[in-house]
């Protein structure tokens, strides 16, 4: 399992992804708003998306899992 | 007769005519020498995946190369004068070249007693030993690869009094980082004196898994704090490179490192007192990529891939990114246009916008003093909206860190060009101009600048105005899109506020044109750079 951590302090703006949703490496998970620009949250590597932490408008902190991802 | 036991008899060894025992006796103490802790505790050594100095050593510089000083230094122990074994200082060092240019290199040997400090006439390493000599006096760069314990409380045993802190030596590691390059590489676990000695350093690389750094270990914090905490997670690669920024760059295992090694090196010049060397790549000036066109969005809400700019701009393969773990919303490079090391700070639109956060502006004070002091001009890829804001940055003093990356660039006296790919804004947008040069500032039509954005401004300044509205958002929104108009790149071109606007692709072969025709006055301001002021 590995979590994707938000890299910013923002909020979370759309989420794209649902969960037991089959990623490619680079797919958008959902897209935070942050400083007024939509930062995207990719799957780096890919997998299976198991748990979204996070609603759509919650704010979101800096290195805060706001996913889990399986492999 | 009389008896001289010197003299030759029935039964006696011949009296030697040439050096042979002499040189015998050489050949001995170098076997020694070369078998550092013994068998059992190279084993040991290997076993947690680490190599041996000698070893890092030869993996590290040109093969062939090392030409050691200080062989025979150690502890001998003698049977009856006879020599009978060395124990060898605990470190190796020498001089070697690194891609065929002179360099000083030494380590601790951790097989032996973990690499603590010996006590000689002079010291071997460290600070103020003689391999931090042999690069100040020969001005070129130094390694040192760092794997030693440091200083241990069992001294005041030996010595039979304790020892002030900061013995004659530091100053000679602080002034040779205004002399030439000094690399740090962890190879260890690194506490105390050894772990300074790291941060004294233009660049640091640690080991991913095997090398640790911090103040002080588990036992210390233990004991001062009562956190119980594993050496990896006070000081490994996760805290001290990607958290901190204690550590610049991590390698995944020891042979990566000694590459990131010479990497660094191939960019850096010998000394201050040179230029950095110029290796044509033959990638052509005048490439213009495509890609460079449409890589910045419309939309302004929508960020991109910063990385790309950078790799398509510089020659190909060129690029070498600092820190790249750590303050990422700025990303620092070394790279060649054209042959020439150019230094490249790029905003990174994809954390928080490429607003300058406290680390990424920490990153960027360093980079630029890097550069300065090496005479490597500096590229300035802009995109940002200013400093962060927000009470979570004010409280890490994101305001001085800033204005002391904005101070540094102030003070800096390389050549800088700034290109503007999208925003450009309030002091940091300042702090990524030439001041002091010829303060050449070209854009892409899809710059846009001012002393903050748009978007926020218009709330603070027109808000009576906004308030006093039938409809307040649209007003807001109107006020908005008349502003953005008198905002476009080209009226300020008009007013000669910028110096060009370009298409995206003609980027390299402009900035070429003007590194190139740098080089004559770089060669005429080598040498220290001394350093006047206080940061603030």
């Amino acid at each position: 399992m590995i979590d994707v951590e938000s890299v910013v302090t923002g909020s979370v703006w759309k989420i794209e992804a649902s969960v037991g949703q089959k990623l490619e490496p680079g797919d958008v998970i959902m897209i935070l708003e942050s400083m007024k620009m939509e930062i995207p949250v990719i799957a780096e590597d890919g997998g299976v998306l198991r748990e979204l932490r996070v609603t759509e408008g919650v704010p979101v902190a800096e290195g805060q899992v706001v996913a889990v991802v399986e492999e | 007769m009389s008896a001289n036991p010197q003299a030759p008899g029935a039964g006696a060894p011949p009296e030697p005519t040439g050096w042979e025992p002499e040189l015998e006796e050489l050949r001995f103490r170098r076997e020694q020498s070369a078998a550092l802790g013994g068998p059992e505790a190279i084993q040991r050594h290997h076993d947690q995946g680490r190599l041996t100095i000698r070893e890092r050593i030869e993996g590290l510089v040109d093969p062939g190369s090392f030409q050691e000083v200080g062989r025979l230094t150690g502890k001998g122990a003698y049977d009856g004068g006879k020599l009978a074994g060395v124990v060898p200082a605990p470190y190796v060092m020498g001089l070697s070249t690194i891609g065929g240019r002179p360099v000083a290199v030494g380590g601790e040997d951790f097989t032996i007693r973990g690499g603590t400090s010996w006590s000689g006439d002079r010291k071997k390493g460290g600070q103020g030993g003689f391999v931090e000599d042999l690069a100040h006096e020969y001005r070129i760069p130094l390694v040192n690869l760092i794997d030693g314990a440091g200083g241990s409380v069992t001294s005041i045993t030996r010595r039979g009094h304790s020892v002030f802190p900061g013995v004659h030596g530091f100053e000679q590691s602080v002034r040779l980082m205004g002399e030439v390059p000094v690399v740090c590489a962890v190879m260890g676990t690194a506490a105390g004196g050894p772990a300074g000695r790291a941060i004294l350093a233009h660049w640091s690389v640690m080991v991913k898994g095997t090398s640790q750094v911090f103040a002080a270990g588990p036992p210390v914090v233990e004991r001062s704090l009562g956190q119980k905490i594993h050496k990896e997670d006070l000081g490994g690669a996760a805290l001290a490179a990607d958290l901190a920024g204690t550590i610049d760059q991590v390698a995944k295992d020891e042979q990566e490192c000694f590459e990131l090694i010479r990497r660094y090196l191939s960019y850096m010049p010998q000394n201050v007192w040179e230029l950095p060397p110029v290796v044509r790549t033959g990638d052509p000036v005048d490439r213009c990529e495509d890609g460079l066109l449409d890589i910045v969005p419309r939309n302004r809400r929508r960020p991109y891939d910063m990385r790309k700019v950078v790799r398509w701009i510089a020659d190909r393969d060129s690029v070498f990114e600092l820190q790249p773990s750590f303050g990422k919303a700025v990303i620092t490079s070394l790279a060649r246009m054209n042959g020439r090391v150019v230094g490249i700070i790029a905003n990174n639109p994809m954390v928080y916008g490429g607003a300058i956060d406290v680390k990424g502006a920490r990153k960027q004070t360093h980079f630029v003093e890097l550069c300065d002091c090496f005479h490597i001009p500096i590229i300035f890829l802009v995109d940002v909206p200013g400093f962060m804001v927000g009470r979570d940055a004010e409280a890490a003093a994101t305001l001085r860190e800033g204005m002391r990356s904005v101070y540094v660039s102030l003070q800096a006296t390389v050549p800088m060009y700034t290109v503007v790919i999208r925003k450009c804004y309030g002091m940091a947008g300042m702090g990524a101009t030439d001041k002091n040069g010829l303060d050449l500032k070209i854009a892409w039509p899809s710059a846009e600048w001012g002393s903050l954005p748009i978007e926020g401004g218009v709330a603070a300044a027109f808000r009576k105005e906004i308030a006093a509205a039938p409809d307040p958002r649209a007003r807001e929104a109107e006020i908005e899109a008349s502003l953005r108009a008198d905002a476009s790149p080209f009226k300020t071109a008009e007013a000669f506020g910028v110096e060009e606007i370009i298409d995206p692709r003609e980027t390299r072969p402009y900035l070429c044109r003007f590194i190139d025709a740098a080089a004559g006055r770089l060669a005429t301001t080598v040498g220290p750079k001394p350093k006047f002021g206080v940061r603030p």
